[in-house]
């Protein structure tokens, strides 16, 4: 029994945490921004080409190996700095109070747009630099052979909410933040930039999404597809976690998670539809997923 | 007066549209080829192959004058967007008389779709790939042909060869992707196992979405369940990332691994010694037959110039349809006395015919299916290429493992009996 219980949780540890990257820059965006960015799933795969375009790099130039978890976090910062000031000023600020539907047109042209531009730039062939998993080796736990990085991605993640909420909570930033969230006329009013705000909280959103492709690249390489893939997964997640909370994203992937491995432990049939199913049964008992609650709506 | 000269109006012009037929079959200043593959998505790691083929293939004609003369003009079909999409696009060439032939499509499930249109439209129809065993099977098609042959003879290639090398075969896993190939390549090899060896157990099947990149957790499962043998029909992109999943984790050491398309990566991808692969017909450009081909090693080498990489079997599969599709329009013209043919004529010229391929011949039977002959090997390490290559070759004839033309190929999968093993040759056999 235990040679197929601890395998399995170990399973779904691992699958949460690689979804719970995938979705919490689209919520935390969401949560001071008020945009739900459909080309979240294209950032996320941006980090991943850029993080495969510099790990093979590193490989071919034969510099150490070791410089490729650099590599990683450097990418994601990379295309933060880079994607997200530009996109937050140049398109997503014009979304800012118009309706969902003119946020989701909008983003979903930017998806697209991103998407063929990563055709272009990086091509059709999957992209794959396993430098970091064979650095960290292996492990046999269970009676089950597994890599050590995918141990290091549950460790990557649990840091990452810890992060977060102390960002949250105890920076200034975080603060400000908050007080956006909470009212944004009133931080206004106070003198609060909401501007640098709404960048800076983007930015952080891009570079979780690129962290996420990046951190990923090493096991599942890249390869055109990724990014709609991911979207759709990381609504799911968002939404049984509650659009805009970070530790409902964080339960909500463990959920999700746990849901895909016992459909593949027992139901392989039902794989691909085992976190939508999951999803329907959250948002039929809470409808705002759950960690969220009802707002009212202003008139 | 007036009279007369109306009466030889009307006889001129008369002759002009008697004449028009006959204007219809001159040679047309170039020819469309419709030429549909994948070229964005994950499907595009198989895919591109297939185009690079067809471009290098097409610029051989037309170098030589085209077909019969006539430059051949490519117009390319990505597949990715979708079977209404395809389907459109296919109405939208076939409509211009230009564009004779189409060579359609790549996925099984696009074939399907186009199948009847083709039948409607009365347009020859090449799958260059098109392997499912569903597309021909009610005998009737007219328009529709698959040189390259299709999943029955493919997947029961590797049962055969699996029982030849390893006899003691207990357990057995399935990870395929979740959609028709997938499950079809699983029914059939399946069958072919329960038929041959009845005591085998399916210990696990796994059908994880296309286009998945993290099999990680089917890899525990797999582990968990420590089968003697994997079989997988993944390809693309997902193989890629299944084998480079799977390798450090150690499946390909405590499992016998099958991968029937894995040829595909064996330019790409670290495979270890050992893994049973294939070809899904005669397409290794490295097979004796191939390496004695004076075109196909010229083939192979300019494909490497131009691309980088030596061709893989799609490439070799979209090179023997595009081959197929000449020796119709000559064989077609043969028949008519040298006019340039119809549709019609093309489509009777592929009829039954017998073509010389690349790396060996086709031929299609009565219900348009291609009988070629199915190469399967294992991986090993070459002493020439920086990757590895198939050794340990068989080579079985293709009508020796395809049921007759009007019979349903998994009855006819469950009449074998163990001792047909016997009967074909041997792994190795084929040097």
């Amino acid at each position: 029994m235990s040679n197929t219980v601890i395998p399995l949780l170990l399973d779904s540890l691992a699958s949460a945490a690689l979804i719970f990257f995938a979705a919490v820059g689209l919520t935390l965006v969401f949560s001071v921004l008020r945009v739900l960015n459909v080309a979240h799933g294209s950032l996320y795969s941006i980090g991943a080409y850029v993080a495969a375009s510099i790990c093979l790099f590193i490989a071919s130039r034969q510099l150490s190996p070791y410089l490729s978890f650099v590599a990683l976090l450097f990418s994601a910062v990379f295309v933060a700095a880079i994607l997200g000031p530009l996109i937050e000023r140049t398109l997503i600020r014009w979304t800012y109070g118009k309706s969902e539907a003119v946020q989701i047109l909008i983003t979903f042209g930017l998806f697209l747009m991103l998407e063929d531009l990563q055709r272009m730039v990086f091509g059709v062939q999957s992209l794959y630099e396993d430098a970091p998993v064979r650095l960290l080796g292996t492990s046999q736990i269970g009676g089950v052979v597994y890599l050590n990085y995918q141990i290091f991605l549950i460790g990557m993640a649990v840091l990452v909410v810890i992060g977060l909420r102390m960002l949250i909570r105890h920076t200034r930033l975080g603060r400000l933040i908050t007080a956006v969230v909470a009212d944004r006329e009133m931080a206004q009013s106070i003198g609060i930039d909401t501007n640098r705000i709404f960048i800076l909280a983007f930015s952080l959103g891009v570079f979780l999404a690129a962290l996420g492709g990046a951190l990923a690249m090493p096991t599942s390489g890249v390869a055109p597809g990724l990014g709609a893939d991911t979207m759709v997964l990381a609504f799911a997640v968002a939404a049984i976690g509650g659009l805009g909370q970070i530790e409902g994203a964080a339960v909500a992937a463990l959920i999700v998670g746990l849901a895909r491995v016992l459909a593949i432990y027992f139901v392989p049939s039902l794989d691909a539809v085992a976190p939508y199913a999951a999803m329907l049964v959250v948002l039929l008992i809470r409808p705002y997923g759950l960690f969220g609650a009802v707002t009212a709506r202003r008139i | 007066m007036k009279f007369k000269v109306g009466l030889t109006a009307l006889a001129f012009a008369a002759g002009l549209a008697s004449m028009v037929p006959a204007a219809a079959q001159e040679k047309p200043s170039s020819l469309g080829l419709g030429i549909f593959t994948f070229t964005s998505g994950p499907a595009a790691a198989y895919g591109m192959p297939g185009k690079n083929a067809a471009d290098l293939m097409i610029d051989d004609f037309n170098a030589k004058g085209g077909i019969e003369g006539v430059p051949v003009k490519p117009i390319y079909v990505d597949e990715a967007q979708g079977a209404q999409g395809v389907i459109a696009e296919y109405r939208r060439l076939a409509g211009d008389p230009k564009n004779q032939v189409m060579v359609a499509a790549l996925s099984s499930a696009n074939c399907l779709a186009l199948a009847p249109i083709a039948e409607q439209l009365q347009v020859p129809t090449v799958g260059w790939n098109c392997d499912t065993h569903q597309l021909l099977i009610d005998g009737k098609s007219k328009y529709v042909f698959r040189p390259n042959g299709n999943t029955i003879p493919e997947f029961i290639a590797y049962a055969i060869y699996l029982l030849d090398r390893k006899p003691d075969v207990k357990t057995v896993a399935i990870i395929n992707p979740d959609y028709a190939f997938g499950h079809d390549g699983a029914n059939i090899f399946k069958a072919a196992l329960k038929a041959l060896k009845p005591d085998i157990q399916i210990v696990a099947e796994l059908y994880p979405k296309m286009g998945s990149p993290n099999y990680q957790t089917e890899i525990s499962r797999l582990a968990t369940m420590h089968p003697d043998v994997v079989f997988s029909n993944l390809w693309g992109a997902d193989l890629e990332n299944f084998v480079r999943q799977a390798t450090p984790r150690g499946l390909f050491t405590s499992s016998q691994v099958i991968l029937a398309l894995g040829e595909t990566i064996l330019q790409r991808v670290p495979l270890p010694d050992g893994v049973i692969v294939g070809v899904l017909g005669d397409g290794w450009w490295m097979s004796p037959d191939a390496k004695a081909n004076a075109e196909t090693a010229k083939f192979a080498e300019d494909y490497k110039a131009r691309f980088g990489e030596y061709p893989v079997f799609p490439s070799i599969k979209m090179a023997n349809a595009l081959i197929y599709v000449k020796a119709a329009y000559k064989a077609a013209m043969q028949k008519n006395g040298g006019k340039w043919p119809t549709r019609a004529e093309i489509a009777d010229a592929m009829k039954g015919s017998t073509v010389a391929t690349l790396t060996g011949t086709t031929h299609t039977r009565a219900d348009n299916d291609g009988l070629v002959d199915q190469i399967v090997g294992v991986t090993v390490k070459s002493p020439d290429k920086p990757f590895p290559v198939i050794g340990d070759m068989v080579r079985y004839k293709g009508d020796s493992l395809m049921p007759k033309a009007d019979q349903d190929p998994i009855a006819w999968i469950s009449t074998l009996k163990p001792e047909f093993v016997k009967t074909l040759p041997k792994p190795g056999s084929y040097k």
